[in-house]
């Protein structure tokens, strides 16, 4: 059923403003890393103390996104959700644009990213990067093949219903390697704990959703595509639980280091908490992203006007953007052999020490031109990807026929 | 003592650019912990407690060449490899420079090239020429910009009996280098008697690298 809704939103995209002025950013962002390529990892803000910075921090941010939308997905069909039956095929674009986007991510990061294939020619399966490079290709493979049956045989059912069963599991695999990337290290104690990957995951879902529900009100706004009130009502549903279990972990995990005295332990949360150098993680983290869209999402009242689930969804991404900050930077923080005169930079910048004690980092702006270059990319592609895959009247044809309570 | 001949003659050997310390020593107190979240001072030479009873030890950290190496474990091409004698090395054709084992080590001993390097003088005064073990390239003058670096333990060196550099320049002969497969050797023999102890072993990474403990520590008189 094509309706005449879709017919608009098919209108060339090269119109709007909003798609020159991404373009530019794209461009300026390639600008930036060819410049990066020119004169190497120097222009960024990283060193040897802290060695990774924001393109790791957003790497991860989107590929819990990729994961998120893959998991909104597969739930219409294998937990029998039939209002989140229309947003199925928005949800596995979403899942292989950010899975791409995210391994592309991985490229201003590399030092040498033209050896990137040496991935693939030498892989040591030791190296949990090896795993998520690969569980990320194997991912994105799959949305995407998925996508192109859901667009070339929207009928068959069998098969989709089969696809929803692989597609929730490896959501969930996709983010715990992402997470156990980080889990397994033993020299950064703040990373080195057994929650990381269930933290991983349900931030994945929060995230994911939200996306899900930014997008699906930039449809419903701006291409008249409307989304049936019982679909918003579980997007809120479904952002308040997976909020609310996200902040449990990251809450267990605190009370277990501020119960002990660990000094390692303490020294990394002392950076985070109220007066700590990163306390600006945990207000966006737990109440411009946490306390507040949650009250907003709990209340029956408020969660019934789309506008505060949108706003909600905003604030939820935000949070869980300082989520991602707030464990990559202080984790590298406090070196496990603190003694002075600390670790060397690898850089030398005249009259100031070559050591550093407590690291220090903050981003150049080669760094956020990249990435907003890169941010404006996956948006493009999403709106690319939403006319090739006629994702508009994929929404429409599956107005559920039984009103889900 | 506290001199860093080793440190500026490993600096020396392997020509590195300014801002690179493959070898430092960090300052600290007698048979102390490695492990302090908060230091007692910022400042290398300053001694650790509260007058007079003061103490201060040093503590030269490079590649601690682990048997059970993270930094092996984490590199996703195997561009950091362990040599049949234990040698940890990075190939520098191989390594795509993603910093994994940066992350991964704990004793903070690698070294990445952010940027090009700046050397002073600008022209190579160390071993000077490309090597290579079981065909890989493990030493180059000018490490290029984007990979990771760190000791080598002079694999050049080593490889025609030589000792290592920082060994061989100390000169209060702190450092011993030897076969720890060899129980006579001169590091098997120091190590049984003294009771030597691995840095940070409670990690399981096992270095052979193995630090005698202060037996004689002088103390501050008034």
């Amino acid at each position: 059923m094509v309706s005449k809704n879709v017919v608009r939103a098919s209108t060339p995209m090269v119109r709007s403003p909003w798609v020159w002025g991404s373009s530019a950013l794209v461009v300026v962002g390639l600008v930036a890393w060819f410049y990066e390529l020119e004169h190497g990892l120097a222009v960024t803000g990283m060193r040897d103390v802290v060695s990774w910075g924001l393109y790791i921090i957003t790497f991860a941010f989107l590929i819990g996104l990729a994961a998120g939308g893959l998991v909104v997905s597969a739930s219409a069909e294998v937990f029998h959700i039939e209002a989140l039956r229309p947003l199925s095929r928005l949800g596995v674009l979403t899942a292989a644009i950010f899975s791409a986007a995210g391994g592309l991510m991985i490229i201003p990061d590399l030092g040498k990213p033209f050896r990137i294939l040496n991935l693939f020619l030498y892989p040591n399966w030791t190296s949990p990067l090896e795993w998520d490079v690969t569980i990320i290709t194997i991912y994105f493979l799959f949305s995407a093949t998925e996508l192109y049956y859901m667009v070339r045989h929207p009928d068959h059912k069998r098969l989709f219903k089969v696809l929803a069963y692989i597609a929730l599991p490896l959501a969930v695999l996709l983010h715990s390697i992402t997470a156990i990337l980080f889990g397994l290290q033993f020299a950064r104690v703040w990373w080195n704990i057994a929650l990381l990957p269930p933290m991983f995951v349900a931030s994945a879902i929060v995230s994911g959703t939200a996306l899900i529900v930014v997008i699906a009100w930039i449809l419903q706004k701006y291409h008249g595509v409307t989304i049936p009130s019982s679909t918003w009502r579980w997007l809120a549903g479904l952002m308040a639980v997976s909020l609310a279990i996200d902040l449990f972990f990251v809450g267990c995990d605190y009370v277990t280091i501020l119960w002990d005295n660990i000094p390692t332990d303490r020294a990394v949360l002392a950076l985070v908490l109220p007066g700590g150098r990163f306390q600006f993680t945990f207000w966006f983290e737990w109440v411009v992203g946490g306390l507040i869209p949650f009250v907003v999402l709990a209340s029956s009242k408020l969660r019934s006007k789309i506008g505060y689930v949108v706003a909600s969804a905003v604030l939820i991404l935000v949070g869980v953007y300082a989520f991602r900050i707030e464990l990559i930077v202080p984790g590298f923080i406090n070196p496990l052999i603190q003694l002075p005169p600390g670790i060397a930079l690898g850089t030398f910048t005249p009259g100031a020490s070559p050591f550093q004690l407590v690291g220090h980092y903050s981003p150049t702006i080669v760094e956020y031109l990249i990435v907003v270059g890169l941010l404006c990319l996956t948006a493009l592609a999403i709106a690319w990807g939403y006319h090739a895959f006629r994702v508009g009247e994929s929404i429409e044809s599956e107005v559920p026929h039984v009103k889900s309570s | 003592m506290g001199c860093w001949t080793c440190a500026v003659g490993c600096k020396a050997i392997n020509d590195e650019p300014l801002g690179y310390w493959w070898n430092r020593i960090l300052t600290t107190e007698p048979n102390g912990s490695a492990q302090v979240a908060t230091s007692a001072s910022p400042a290398i030479d300053v001694p650790h407690g509260v007058f007079p009873n003061l103490e201060l030890a040093y503590l030269p950290v490079a590649c601690q060449h682990c048997n059970n190496a993270p930094c092996q474990k984490v590199c996703p091409v195997g561009a950091t490899f362990r040599r049949e004698d234990g040698v940890i090395l990075i190939d520098y054709e191989r390594c795509i420079g993603c910093r994994y084992c940066l992350a991964a080590c704990p004793y903070g001993v690698r070294i990445f090239n952010w940027g090009p390097g700046e050397r002073v003088p600008d022209f190579i005064i160390g071993y000077g020429e490309d090597y290579r073990t079981e065909g890989r390239l493990v030493f180059e003058p000018v490490r290029p910009m984007g990979v990771m670096e760190k000791c080598t333990l002079c694999v050049e060196r080593i490889d025609v009996g030589e000792e290592p550099f920082c060994v061989a320049v100390c000169p209060v002969g702190a450092r011993v280098f030897g076969d720890l497969n060899d129980p006579q050797s001169e590091v098997s023999t120091l190590i049984n008697e003294e009771g030597a102890s691995q840095l940070l072993a409670q990690l399981g990474t096992d270095p052979n690298i193995y630090y005698l403990p202060v037996r004689h520590p002088d103390k501050v008189s008034e």
